[in-house]
């Protein structure tokens, strides 16, 4: 089971691989304080599909756990998830498997 | 070699296409609640039920594994009803509803995020002619196929960014066990109300798929082929 540490390095990865690919230049050095969807974030919804699939797809390559991002309490919270990368560490790490 | 994802694969239609495009040099991962039917170097078998998300997305992990992604989708497995709806049970309705409509739409969602990785992709979904012909006895059915080929069209549009591909496919009755309980009466009284008045063939089915499937195709999206002539 990856740690905070260790999930945080997987997100920052996987938004670097996707500011390459969807060339995003507010994404290629990003950091937990870097926005990504919503009001003042550079993604648009298809940029946020690809990293949600991205990130579920490298944290069970990597770690073998099946986390899904995208429940009924992802789209009900008040403060989304998709906001920023800490809120998706955040996320990520409240969804990891007990 | 080029990889197929084929719901309902134990018999019926599902296997006639598995064993089409594996003989075409596909590989073929299937499915079906049962054990494989089908003996192949090329064939990969998932027992499971189609509307079970966890199973489903294992399936996708295991096909991204073993074959490296995956080119098309077929969403062939499919549960029909057929009964008056005032003698139709809850538990039926739910049943159809869930391998029919939840089943199609979870394939779809796991298996495109297979085929974005490839930025190319096939996906063709199974509807019937119940839906246009509107067929007393079939409401539950002929919703859920509404319900699938609404999915199709949205989807179309939500993954064409992605460069895939997703159209349906309205077979006329064809000899399986779908329709095996229908009266006789009753299937000719259908088969009238087609602009070519036969049964559909295998045949019938693997040359639409076929189409869809063709690299050519990748202007054609969105769309509901009925066989038949059925409108």
């Amino acid at each position: 089971m990856p740690d905070s540490a260790e999930i945080e390095s997987l997100v920052i990865k996987s938004v670097q691989m996707l500011a390459k690919d969807f060339e995003i230049d507010a994404l290629t050095e990003p950091t937990t304080d870097s926005l990504l969807y919503g009001e003042g974030g550079p993604l648009d919804s298809m940029a946020l599909v690809n990293l949600v699939a991205d990130i579920e797809d490298a944290l069970h390559e990597e770690y073998s756990v099946n986390v899904t991002l995208t429940d009924e309490k992802a789209l009900s919270a008040k403060r989304s998830p998709f906001r920023s990368i800490a809120n998706l560490c955040n996320a990520i790490t409240e969804r990891m498997p007990k | 070699m080029k990889s197929i994802v084929i719901t309902g694969t134990r018999k019926g239609i599902g296997k006639s296409l598995a064993e089409h495009y594996l003989a075409e040099g596909w590989q073929v991962a299937g499915c079906s609640r049962g054990e494989s039917s089908i003996s192949h170097d090329n064939y990969r078998h998932f027992s499971l039920d189609v509307s079970d998300e966890l199973a489903v997305v294992a399936m996708a992990r295991a096909v991204k594994s073993e074959f490296g992604g995956v080119d098309a989708l077929i969403n062939n497995a499919g549960i029909a009803s057929m009964n008056h709806a005032i003698l139709t049970p809850a538990d039926t309705v739910n049943s159809v509803l869930a391998t029919n409509v939840t089943g199609t739409f979870l394939f779809c969602r796991e298996m495109a995020k297979l085929m974005r990785r490839k930025k190319s992709g096939r996906i063709v979904n199974f509807t019937t002619v119940a839906h246009p012909l509107n067929l007393e006895g079939e409401a539950i059915y002929a919703a859920s196929k509404a319900a699938v080929e609404s999915l199709t069209r949205i989807l179309s549009r939500e993954f064409a960014e992605l460069s895939i591909t997703v159209n349906a496919l309205g077979p006329t009755p064809i000899d399986t066990d779908l329709i095996r309980g229908v009266p006789e009466g009753k299937m000719d009284a259908l088969i009238q109300r087609q602009a070519i008045r036969r049964l559909g063939e295998v045949r019938d089915v693997i040359n639409a798929v076929d189409f869809y499937l063709r690299p050519e195709s990748d202007f054609i999206t969105g769309q509901v082929i009925y066989l038949g002539g059925v409108t």
